[in-house]
């Protein structure tokens, strides 16, 4: 009785939910197809993830707060593409608990004082390399560093999105570089 | 030349200062230790190529052109905002309605816990009644309505032709039960609407009859895998009827 019991607060808001759902979701379609791209693999299991998630979102659009719309609606893309791999893949899950285990020393790239431009050679790796070092990366490490280096949020609005403190956004940001770094040198 | 633990805190500075999300004493702070530290000043190189590559390599693609309408189309109403009667109205039954439900809601919650599934397909009902269309997919035809949730959701519902019994086809809508989507026909009768919606029956909810919540009827059963919830402000003896007309009709597509 939620959607009810939350008109009967505010009746006026219970007639807005589509003007808002336009507003809110509507204009990050784009951005929350690409996370459940990454995230799920593929671009079939995406869309259904998305339109999932907007349904999701839809229904939960009047606890919609105030601050980042975007980041809002990632967290629930991201909340169902870990249903749906649960779900169907239950073995791509990696939990929280086996990476903080993860040091970043484990992560560390080669010998930062050698003579060889690093940046030059990371510069040399092809696309499809690159990609598939970011598929390998574990979920955590790679919706953090989507969200930052492929879609641009700050970090205030990762930690909103994937619903942890800064500090663990900027700890997995740099494993995650590092741990790509490593694999497509 | 590796980095000890305690510099750890500043490697993931020089990874915030290159992201532009240090504040201006900070951004100096680091800068200064780059300065020093050519560990640090490494790896905001390396940082800023990964970042250029990503940037070269991996253009961000655009959501496929179908998804949106097809998120539209899943909402319900977005698309029928032309009939959308006037505020004022609509404001009025809203309010009339969570007067019903507030009270209500004590009984049902103080008496019996309902399952969750009858709750929300209840608030789906109660949802569609207030919308312009209670249906996605207006149609008597039940060859329009079954091949329109083809694509919606996994498994498109049976649909039986009731019109003669005097329960005509209204058409159909898609549902959320926790997170899956479910397909809903809706049904007439005489001026009365009933909401009938099919629930893979994985979600194990055996628990068959009637019960009323919030002023609603609601009759459920199972079959041939498939929990069937019909709710309506029909009285409970004619939705019983609904439901056995519904089961026993043969009138499958």
């Amino acid at each position: 009785m939620r959607l009810v019991a939350s008109g009967a607060q505010n009746p006026m808001s219970g007639l807005d939910d589509n003007a808002r759902f336009r507003s809110i979701v509507m204009p990050y379609i784009d951005d929350a197809y690409r996370l459940a791209h990454w995230l799920t693999g593929n671009r079939t299991d995406a869309e259904d993830v998305v339109q999932d998630a907007s349904l999701r979102a839809f229904r939960a659009i009047r606890e919609f707060a105030g601050g980042s719309a975007r980041s809002w609606l990632l967290s629930i893309v991201r909340n169902t593409a870990y249903s749906w791999l649960r779900k169907n893949r239950p073995t791509a899950v990696v939990t929280v608990e086996d990476l903080e285990a993860v040091e970043l020393e484990n992560a560390k790239p080669g010998d930062p004082n050698g003579e060889t431009p690093e940046a030059a050679l990371i510069a040399k790796v092809d696309t499809e390399q690159l990609h598939a070092a970011i598929a390998a990366l574990p979920t955590p490490f790679r919706e953090t560093l989507v969200l930052r280096d492929i879609e641009g949020l700050d970090y205030r609005e990762i930690a909103e999105a994937t619903e942890v403190p800064i500090g663990t956004v900027m700890s997995r940001l740099a494993r995650a570089r590092r741990r790509l770094i490593a694999t497509i040198k | 030349m590796t980095l000890s633990k305690s510099d750890d805190n500043s490697v993931l500075l020089v990874h915030a200062y290159v992201d532009a999300q240090l504040d201006p004493a900070n951004a100096l702070g680091i800068t200064q230790q780059m300065g020093i530290v050519p560990a640090l000043a490494a790896e905001a190189e390396r940082i800023k190529a990964l970042q250029q590559l990503i940037h070269e390599r991996l253009p961000r693609e655009a959501a496929p052109p179908g998804l949106r309408a097809r998120i539209e189309t899943s909402i319900g109403g977005l698309r029928q905002d032309r009939a959308r009667p006037s505020w004022r109205a609509l404001a009025a039954s809203i309010a009339l309605t969570a007067m019903v439900i507030s009270t209500a809601t004590w009984l049902a919650v103080g008496s019996q816990q309902p399952t969750m599934v009858a709750d929300s397909l209840v608030s789906d009902h109660i949802r569609a009644l207030m919308a312009p269309e209670p249906v996605d997919v207006v149609s008597a035809d039940r060859h329009t309505v079954k091949p329109w949730f083809n694509g919606r959701i996994p498994n498109s519902p049976r649909v039986v032709d009731l019109a003669k019994e005097n329960f005509p086809l209204i058409g159909g809508r898609v549902d959320v039960v926790g997170r899956t989507p479910v397909s809903t026909l809706v049904y007439r009768h005489a001026k009365h609407l009933i909401s009938l919606t099919a629930v893979p029956s994985e979600s194990r909810f055996e628990l068959e009859g009637r019960r009323n919540i919030n002023g609603y009827n609601v009759v459920h059963w199972v079959e041939n895998g498939v929990s069937y919830w019909a709710i309506s402000d029909l009285e409970a003896k004619e939705l019983e009827n609904f439901a056995q007309l519904f089961r026993t009709s043969q009138t499958e597509l």
